[in-house]
């Protein structure tokens, strides 16, 4: 039943969009966002039909069988919605028919909703043709569900990739605004700060969904990293910091009518972007912790789209370029700092895209295969931002036009204070990229603690700036610390020998005890871990856990603060007679979690902006 | 207009220096070493998170060669003639287009717009 | 609305005619790349290369496990496997009727034990039945100069050069052309 009702409101969509195109000429302008809610309503039914499903463990539907399990915890069977690529897919289609529904309230124009409208219902093509979920079972075998895959079995998963994808689809909306302006030549200024709300709204979600991932990833896969460099992670990586520079650029075309052309193309690469990054999941063409198991017709189909947005770009471009071209900024001012922003931010996005694509470039063109990496990233990306954290630390305080004031001196200090901390810190800790990182967000703390007694209005929206920007210097320098300072060591616990083992840092560890614990969907060996510090104790708790039905094990990580560093445990070997125990210990990680937040109220407070 | 074009060359020196020290500043330790190792049998991570037979023999044997005496650019070079060249997430520096594409593309977009913004 | 389309369209058509050239190459070079990037989408490179063309020297300086001595190159004659295997994998249980089948044919197979605790070793072969001729433990030395992925792992060696490698258990198919 639910199938075939999922079928149908798969199709209906699609038919009334056809007889909506149809007719859009005959209707006024209230019957045109009529029928364009009917059908964003229309095509939000399936998902909410998949939820269902999945709540009722009906395995009947395939996607269901597939992905779910009769004893999984709740919370868990419903999450499992999205959990494969069928189902991320018709969330992705529920998504931008909720932000077209929201948007039909805020923009009464034709031509914006029949784009929006248009884009979503090949999505819903895409889903009929190669990724239907709702297909009926037999039900004369498997009644109990072949599981959900125990890594997703957990709180961050199950709001990671919505979230996610509301930053990917928020990207939509700037996406037709761009291309309604590029088409109709309209470019007047409420227009362009309609895209700065909707792009500051998927900025929001996107850098969430992004922190959300990584945070999971640390917690969950048991490495103690947080980023990876991962294809997967790189693909939301891009669209991120197209949005980045989309919304300071737009404050330029907002102010002053200028960077328009930038501001433009930065709407449209950012959505392609996001459904690149879609496509690269999901076409079987990166090998990932994150891949979907999918055949390639799939991603072909998802190239088509990319194939469509890009040429529609291309010619959008082509034919405005002479209308645009009004920029007559040649001072120091806010605008030439926020070009160079976007020039910078622009070549970080296209390198981060050239090193996730040059492997397969590689084996297609040179028949040999290649890694590109965390050594790759760090050299290149790196280097290629850091001229900008050092702007970043002037640039909110330069003014409009020309910035005349020039204080040399007040400049050289600065550089000069940065320098001698840098040096500092080499001495202290021989650790040259720590220093060069001291060195570049050295500026930036300093300008940050003397612009708080600077004698001008300071708003709401100020502080919101000034709080994004200052957690982009203490995210460096948490990061560096974190990747230069861990340590690590293997702990190995020998059943009849003496259970406590010195640890490097001078105090020493043990085990308490292991207990077998049976949990509804698992079996879990937990180990209770006790690591003694400077007369301090800290108690870490790791655990293996044995999955039904397929008997996947996992390993769960254990943690433990010590102010703004942490302790970090897993199980790498247990045996009847020993128990290895992988202990890191990094620093100020909780100082990067901080700052993500930090960077997420930051944002969040620029799109609230009044009080 | 002048006082633009000397910001930039402060930010193509920053770059520069940046670029070397960072070519320099090549990390000797045994560890970061092998974060720069792939695990063949892994979804992407390197040899020092993974738990895998391959991964935890390849540490060990790594670090045998190190303890004998062999620097980490040879026993890289090792490795590479034995499991080629995707075992390793630097890629070597035949690969000029894809380390120097970055900084190519920041001069090339310069290039591009000097004309019309300096 | 219909205006707005018909302008559209209207726009793009004197654009077109000013600009005959622009507006045919890109859309034609954007259908070329995207054509070559489907057939390469839909046709990816699939030759694995075998990397280490030679054999471990090792594997004729260790003592093997039953027999008393060291391998006589001589003695394997033109062609041999070399097979890696360990008691923890389960599916070298999986290929080992095939390895039995192979060593009833006269297939010579040099076992090498890979990073194994010598009890269960033993047991493993004790239980299931000894298909090489030689037999090796290693403690992940000659897996590293072999360049092994992971057991099971099987070479062909023909004159002393490996000419095949197959990684994962071994099916009929691989193996049908040496018999």
């Amino acid at each position: 039943m639910i199938n075939s009702l999922g079928n149908l409101f798969l199709y209906l969509p699609i038919l009334f969009t056809f007889f909506f195109y149809l007719r859009s000429s005959k209707l006024n302008e209230s019957q045109t966002i009529l029928a364009a809610r009917v059908i964003y309503i229309c095509s939000l039914i399936p998902f909410l039909l998949l939820l269902i499903a999945f709540a009722t463990s009906n395995f009947q539907t395939l996607n269901v069988l597939q992905n779910s399990y009769i004893n999984d915890p709740f919370i868990f069977k419903v999450t499992s919605a999205w959990g494969s690529h069928e189902g991320s897919i018709l969330l992705w289609v529920f998504l931008i028919n909720l932000y077209g529904l929201t948007f039909s309230f805020f923009h009464k124009k034709n031509l914006l909703n029949k784009q929006l409208i248009f884009i979503s219902q090949i999505f819903i093509i895409y889903i009929l043709i190669s990724s239907n979920p709702f297909i009926e079972v037999n039900m004369d075998g498997n009644t109990e569900g072949l599981g959900l895959n125990p890594i997703l079995q957990n709180l961050l998963f199950v709001i990671h990739p919505p979230i996610l994808f509301l930053g990917y689809l928020g990207l939509i909306i700037p996406f037709v605004i761009s291309s309604f302006i590029l088409t109709t030549k309209q470019h007047d200024e409420p227009l362009f700060q309609q895209m700065l709300i909707w792009s500051k709204i998927s900025w929001f979600f996107l850098t969430v969904g992004i922190v959300l991932g990584s945070y999971w990833a640390y917690s969950e896969l048991g490495w103690g990293g947080w980023w990876f460099w991962d294809p997967v992670e790189n693909v939301s990586l891009i669209p991120w910091l197209l949005n980045t520079a989309l919304v300071h650029s737009l404050q330029v075309s907002i102010k002053n009518n200028q960077l328009k052309l930038w501001s433009l193309n930065l709407a449209l690469y950012g959505f392609i972007a996001a459904v690149f990054g879609t496509f690269l999941v999901r076409s079987n063409l990166i090998v990932s912790v994150h891949s979907f198991a999918t055949d390639p017709l799939r991603g072909l189909f998802l190239i088509i789209i990319i194939g469509y947005l890009l040429i529609t770009t291309i010619r959008m471009n082509l034919k405005s370029i002479s209308l645009f071209n009004k920029d007559t900024f040649q001072f120091i001012s806010k605008e030439s700092f926020l070009l160079i922003n976007n020039i910078f931010f622009i070549c970080a996005a296209l390198t981060v895209f050239i090193g996730t694509v040059y492997p397969l470039f590689s084996e297609m063109i040179f028949q040999t295969p290649v890694s590109v990496g965390a050594p790759y990233y760090n050299f290149t990306f790196n280097i290629l931002l850091a001229p900008i954290i050092i702007l970043m630390a002037f640039a909110p305080q330069i003014k409009w036009h020309n910035h005349h004031s020039q204080n040399q001196i007040k400049l050289l200090i600065i550089f000069l204070t940065g320098f001698v901390a840098s040096l500092i810190s080499y001495f202290i800790f021989y650790n040259l990229f720590f220093s060069i990182s001291v060195f570049i967000t050295a500026p930036l703390f300093m300008q940050s603690v003397v612009v708080l007694f600077a004698k001008f209005k300071k708003d709401f929206r100020f502080y919101a700036q000034w709080l994004a920007h200052l957690s982009i210097g203490i995210f460096i320098i948490a990061a560096v610390s974190t990747e230069q300072f861990d340590t690590e060591e293997n702990l190995l616990f020998k059943k009849d020998s003496n259970n406590e083992l010195p640890l490097n840092s001078g105090g020493y560890a043990y085990i308490e005890n292991i207990q077998n614990i049976e949990k509804l969907n698992h079996v879990q060996i937990l180990l209770d871990m006790k690591i003694v510090e400077e007369n301090k104790t800290y108690s870490l708790s790791p655990s293996k856990n044995i999955y039904q039905p397929s008997g996947q094990i996992t390993n769960e990580v254990s943690v433990v603060n010590n102010f703004f560093s942490q302790y970090y445990a897993t199980i790498s070997q247990i045996e009847s007679d020993l128990v290895s125990i992988n202990l890191v210990y990094k620093p100020f990680i909780n100082l990067l979690w901080m700052s993500a937040l930090m960077l997420i109220l930051g944002i969040f407070g620029s799109i609230i902006r009044k009080i | 207009m002048k006082m633009l074009k000397s910001i930039y060359k402060k930010i193509f020196i920053i770059i520069s220096l940046l670029f070397i020290s960072s070519a320099l500043a090549e990390n000797s330790e045994l560890t970061d070493f092998y974060k720069s190792i792939r695990c063949l049998v892994c979804d992407g991570q390197n040899i020092l998170d993974s738990d895998t037979e391959f991964s935890v023999n390849l540490k060990e044997q790594i670090k045998k060669k190190f303890d004998s005496g062999l620097s980490l650019q040879e026993i890289n070079n090792e490795l590479i003639s034995i499991y080629g060249e995707e075992i390793s997430f630097k890629p070597s520096d035949s690969h000029f287009l894809l380390w120097a594409s970055p900084f190519l593309l920041l001069l090339l977009i310069f290039f591009l717009i000097r004309k019309k913004y300096f | 609305m219909d205006e707005c389309i018909n302008a559209y369209f209207r726009n793009i058509w004197i654009y077109y005619q000013k600009n005959m050239k622009k507006t045919i190459l890109v859309p034609l070079l954007g259908f070329v790349i995207l054509v070559i990037c489907i057939f390469y989408y839909l046709n990816p490179p699939t030759e694995k290369k075998s990397y280490q063309k030679k054999i471990a020297d090792e594997i004729f300086n260790t003592q093997t496990f039953f027999k008393t001595k060291t391998i006589d190159e001589k003695e394997l004659g033109e062609f041999y496997i070399v097979n890696f295997f360990a008691s923890w994998c389960k599916p070298c249980l999986a290929e080992h009727p095939l390895l039995m089948a192979m060593k009833d044919q006269g297939i010579k197979i040099i076992g090498i034990n890979f990073r194994d605790d010598e009890e269960n070793f033993l047991s493993w072969i004790t239980e299931n039945g000894n298909p090489f001729e030689y037999v090796i433990r290693d403690d992940g030395t000659i897996a590293y100069k072999m360049g092994l992925i992971g057991v099971p792992e099987t070479y062909f060696i023909s004159n002393n050069e490996i000419i095949n490698k197959i990684q994962g258990p071994l099916f009929y198919e691989d193996v049908e052309k040496y018999l």
